[in-house]
């Protein structure tokens, strides 16, 4: 069965139809082409496929389509502006917070939303949010780095 | 507010990084062909059966289904068997299934739901045999025969003092044997003999970018997209496979979203490219990370070690005797079988060795590649015991190494290389890091410390390689070494860069594809810095010359006048811009240059493994912990892990590499397994296989990269990507016994297994006099 959407996909009004047993991750993926979602294990468990829905930090593989009607939805596609890095992509980048990059979206949409909520986050915090995504290459340390880095960036007024 | 602290280091940008940020990289998951259509495996529920018979009818009469594949059309191939070096796994099970999770039929369909579908309509009779779940059912007396018949291919060759025997009795895929000295003279001379039996476990890669692969074919080509990290390898299997010539089958490799070993070798690939050939469409396969789990391990082991030492501490001897579970199926198990047994001896010297390894046969997943094979089964088994005769003797654990530890220069074995690493001074430092010996000691703390070892950069491996320079000075890496995640791209490129004078914003890394990209034998040992990085050096010198060479011409002098600088060619205190001299002379389009390297490792008859080692991976480790001997639970309050670089060409890749193999070592230490349970695995699964996440990370964590100077790359560099998980599981068991005098001998080291070792503590003390 299928069914009409409507959602913001980074800034942008969609219209869409989809079929009632198709992810958000398929939806960005396969109809809309972004396939900055990685998908990984599929079950909600290691984070590679966070996107934000409405803001806050969601699994795009273990959310129906239908749910995200009417919400706004933002993924790694969406963070750079005119091909200029948003500051968290740059600390990922300066402090070599990924190797092979698969989960590196995921990460970087985790440390959006938890910057969004608390802009100067202690350790301790940083690591709750982060513990929802794997990484198996890095051993994790430049990513605290860079969420550090970007934390410090992000507060810093204009 | 609290002020937020510096990161540690700022990184020169990876010439990969802006994309992987972006999210943009296109992986092997994200390619697509028009009209293609996706396949799904109906794996075996049971671990050892024969196939009565499989009606697959009501799922080929699904809407949407395409065809439907099982052994006996498999079995029509050229060959259907693939396999490093014994070649023993079929493309799909024939006749008989041999673990949960063996391939035995396969579904195209017009979309994956209705190939998942339709595997539930297929209708498999099964007629059970017994299941040999382990290496002692499978060697028990009256075992039945995983395999009936010998396999096809060969076991590899190796060198002087060492024996390579294929399927020697039943249930043994492989054995390597080596000796050098009289060990039974040594053993008599010994004031002391110490024997002990060590237990590695079995651990899967959770690599994030699922198996996927997208093929297509006619009658004359084969072409595939595939995350395989062996293109020439996987080239070489497919055209035995299905009879085509080497030139008619084409294989892309995209970056790799992580491997760790998983991608290496041959696996479901010929499946595909049959699918395809089958359907007459392009075929994708994408597996879900169940079935990764199902799909390759970590070889679990036994190893016994049986070791003479003198009252002062000098060690004579060492008998070894190791089995490996090799799973259902061949993979690479014979080269880490040769790995394991050869690398037994880590750093020391002895006046006799004997070692016997051998791959078993059991009803479970295939073990393969898995950084640092071999060197990491090795190195906890012999690190342990190390600390445990120092203990025994009285003896310091760090005075105890470096008393016997070869130096650099001294051969690792009769007629191998010299180590080309300082293994005394590293390991020194670690001990400095952790605090080693610093302050009095704290009830329930302890320290330890291990030193692991892996030879590096492959028996006889080679590679080739090319660069294309532009007249603007833009350099195309072209080779065949993978992008992992490593940062082979900016390493190689960095070597380019180097010899020509070019910033890194000039140099790309070019996707791979066999018609293009000259051939390497795989990514493989730690292999591309130093035996790649020489053949680019090579390529790059050629293409410096070349420029040169025009230059002299042009200006009508002697090469030797002539240095490239900046791209611009400068003779004493004359610079003549080098694009605009080639634009006169090219025209407006133009030239490049085309450099060309190789580099191969020699055979050498005389090397215990037919050729000697081609550099040494020291793994510096040191772990303090904290044991709660209520509960058992140990608690890593610091790490330090430490590697040689030779020479770093890219200081944050390098401790990249180092901490991430360091936190995966980490997690098989202390909690991550692949558990079986009966017939399959417990938890073959991304919920329930638990691996280290962020907040799992030791207190402190620290990496340190020595710059010694002495490998045989560029510069003195060498390879280190596996050497971060060869020392760690040692160091933090060696720590426990530091800490409450318990000694566990099998990994991972839970709570329980603690509080066993702390009851056979109190046990021994009670049996003393």
């Amino acid at each position: 069965m299928q069914i009409e959407l409507a959602v913001t996909v980074n800034g942008q009004q969609k219209r869409l139809s989809v079929a009632t047993n198709r992810t958000v991750a398929d939806l960005l993926r396969e109809d809309l082409n972004l396939t900055g979602c990685r998908v990984a294990c599929d079950g909600e468990v290691c984070g590679s496929c966070t996107i934000l829905i409405d803001g806050l930090p969601a699994a795009a593989c273990a959310t129906f389509a239908f749910e995200v009607d009417g919400s706004f939805l933002e993924t790694i596609e969406g963070l750079a502006e005119n091909d200029v890095l948003h500051a968290i992509q740059q600390a990922f980048l300066e402090t070599n917070a990924f190797q092979c990059g698969f989960c590196t979206s995921g990460f970087i949409m985790s440390v959006k939303a938890l910057l969004t909520v608390d802009p100067a986050p202690t350790d301790d915090t940083i690591r709750e949010w982060l513990k929802s995504n794997i990484c198996r290459c890095t051993g994790y340390q430049t990513i605290l780095d860079a969420t550090r880095l970007a934390a410090r960036r992000i507060g810093i007024p204009a | 507010m609290k002020a937020i602290p510096k990161p540690k280091r700022v990184a020169p940008e990876r010439i990969d990084g802006r994309q992987k940020v972006l999210g943009a990289v296109r992986f092997t998951t994200d390619f697509s062909l028009p009209g293609m259509v996706h396949a799904k495996i109906l794996r075996s529920p049971v671990p050892h059966a024969r196939i009565k018979s499989i009606d697959a009818s009501r799922a080929r009469s699904l809407r949407g289904v395409l065809a439907v594949v099982t052994g006996a059309d498999i079995a029509t191939m050229p060959d259907p068997f693939y396999g490093v070096g014994i070649r023993d796994q079929p493309v799909l099970a024939i006749d008989k299934v041999r673990y949960v999770g063996d391939m035995v039929a396969a579904v195209v369909a017009e979309d994956e739901a209705t190939a998942f579908r339709a595997l539930e309509l297929i209708d498999v009779e099964y007629a059970e045999l017994p299941a040999l779940m382990t290496i002692a059912d499978a060697l028990s007396e009256g075992a039945p025969d995983i395999f009936e018949k010998p396999s096809s291919g060969v076991s590899l060759p190796v060198g002087a003092g060492a024996q390579s025997l294929k399927e020697p009795s039943r249930n043994v895929l492989y054995e390597f044997r080596y000796a050098r000295g009289d060990i039974e003279g040594a053993m008599r001379q010994a004031d002391h003999v110490f024997t002990d039996t060590f237990t590695f476990s079995r651990i899967h890669h959770y690599h994030l970018e699922p198996y996927v692969n997208v093929a297509r074919a006619d009658a004359e080509s084969i072409e595939i997209w595939s995350c395989n990290q062996d293109p020439f390898i996987l080239r070489n299997d497919l055209s035995r496979m299905f009879g085509f010539p080497l030139h008619n089958v084409r294989i892309h490799t995209a970056m790799i979203g992580g491997g760790f070993g998983a991608k290496s070798y041959c696996k479901m690939e010929p499946l595909v490219v049959f699918l395809a050939r089958q359907v007459r469409r392009p075929v994708r396969l994408c597996l879900t990370m169940d079935e990764a789990f199902l799909t390759l391990s970590k070889h679990a082991a036994i190893l016994t070690l049986k070791t003479a030492v003198t009252a002062k501490g000098r060690l004579i001897a060492r008998e070894a005797d190791i089995k490996l579970d090799g799973g259902a199926y061949s993979d690479a198990s014979v080269s880490t079988t040769i790995k394991t047994g050869y690398r037994i001896t880590g750093p020391y010297k002895w006046d006799a060795v004997s070692t016997a390894a051998s791959a078993v046969r059991t009803n479970t997943v295939p073990g393969g590649s898995f950084r640092g094979f071999g060197g990491t089964q090795a190195s906890f088994a012999s690190e342990s015991q190390m600390d445990m005769i120092a203990r025994r003797l009285g003896l310091d654990p760090l005075e105890f190494r470096c008393t016997n530890m070869l130096a650099p220069g001294e051969p690792y074995a009769p007629g191998d290389s010299a180590l080309d690493s300082d293994f005394e001074a590293g390991l020194s430092k670690a001990a400095h890091l952790i605090g080693y010996g610093a302050s009095p000691k704290k009830r329930g703390r302890g320290i330890g410390l291990s030193v692991g070892l892996k030879d590096g950069g492959g028996t006889g491996n080679q590679a080739l390689a090319e660069i294309k320079v532009s007249d603007a000075g833009e350099i195309m890496v072209r080779a065949a070494a993978v992008e992992v995640g490593q940062g082979v791209g900016t390493v190689l490129g960095t070597i380019a860069a180097e010899i020509l004078d070019r910033p890194m914003t000039a140099v790309r890394y070019g996707e791979i594809d066999t018609d293009h990209t000259p051939l390497d034998t795989g990514t493989h040992v730690s292999f591309a810095t130093a035996v790649t990085g020489r053949a680019i050096e090579q390529a790059a010198i050629d293409v410096r010359n070349q420029i040169l060479d025009f230059a002299a011409e042009r200006l009508g002098c002697d090469r030797a006048e002539l240095l490239l600088s900046g791209w611009k060619i400068l003779r004493g205190n004359q610079s003549f811009p080098l694009q605009k001299m080639l634009r006169e002379y090219y025209g407006p389009v133009g030239t490049e240059f085309i450099g060309r390297g190789r580099m191969k490792i020699l055979y050498d008859a005389a090397a215990p493994l037919g050729s000697q080692n081609y550099f040494w991976m020291p793994c510096w480790s040191a772990a303090e912990v904290d044991v709660d001997e209520a509960t058992g639970k140990v608690t890593v309050l610091k790490l330090v892990v430490g590697a040689d670089a030779g020479r770093a060409l890219n200081l944050p890749a390098c401790h990249g590499q180092l901490e991430g193999a360091a936190l995966q070592a980490f997690g098989q230490s202390l909690f991550e397994e692949l558990a079986y349970d009966g017939p399959a695995p417990v938890n073959a699964d991304p919920m329930t296989y638990r691996v280290p996440l962020v907040t799992d990370l030791p207190g402190e964590f620290e990496s340190f990269i020595e710059e010694q100077g002495m490998g045989p790359g560029p510069g003195g560099a060498k390879g280190l990507g596996e050497a971060g998980m060869l020392g760690i599981a040692a160091a933090i068991a060696n720590a426990v016994e530091d800490a409450v005098g318990a000694r566990v001998l099998q990994l991972p080291i839970t709570p329980e297994r603690v509080l066993a070792a702390l009851r056979a503590r109190q046990g021994d003390a009670q049996a003393a006099p």
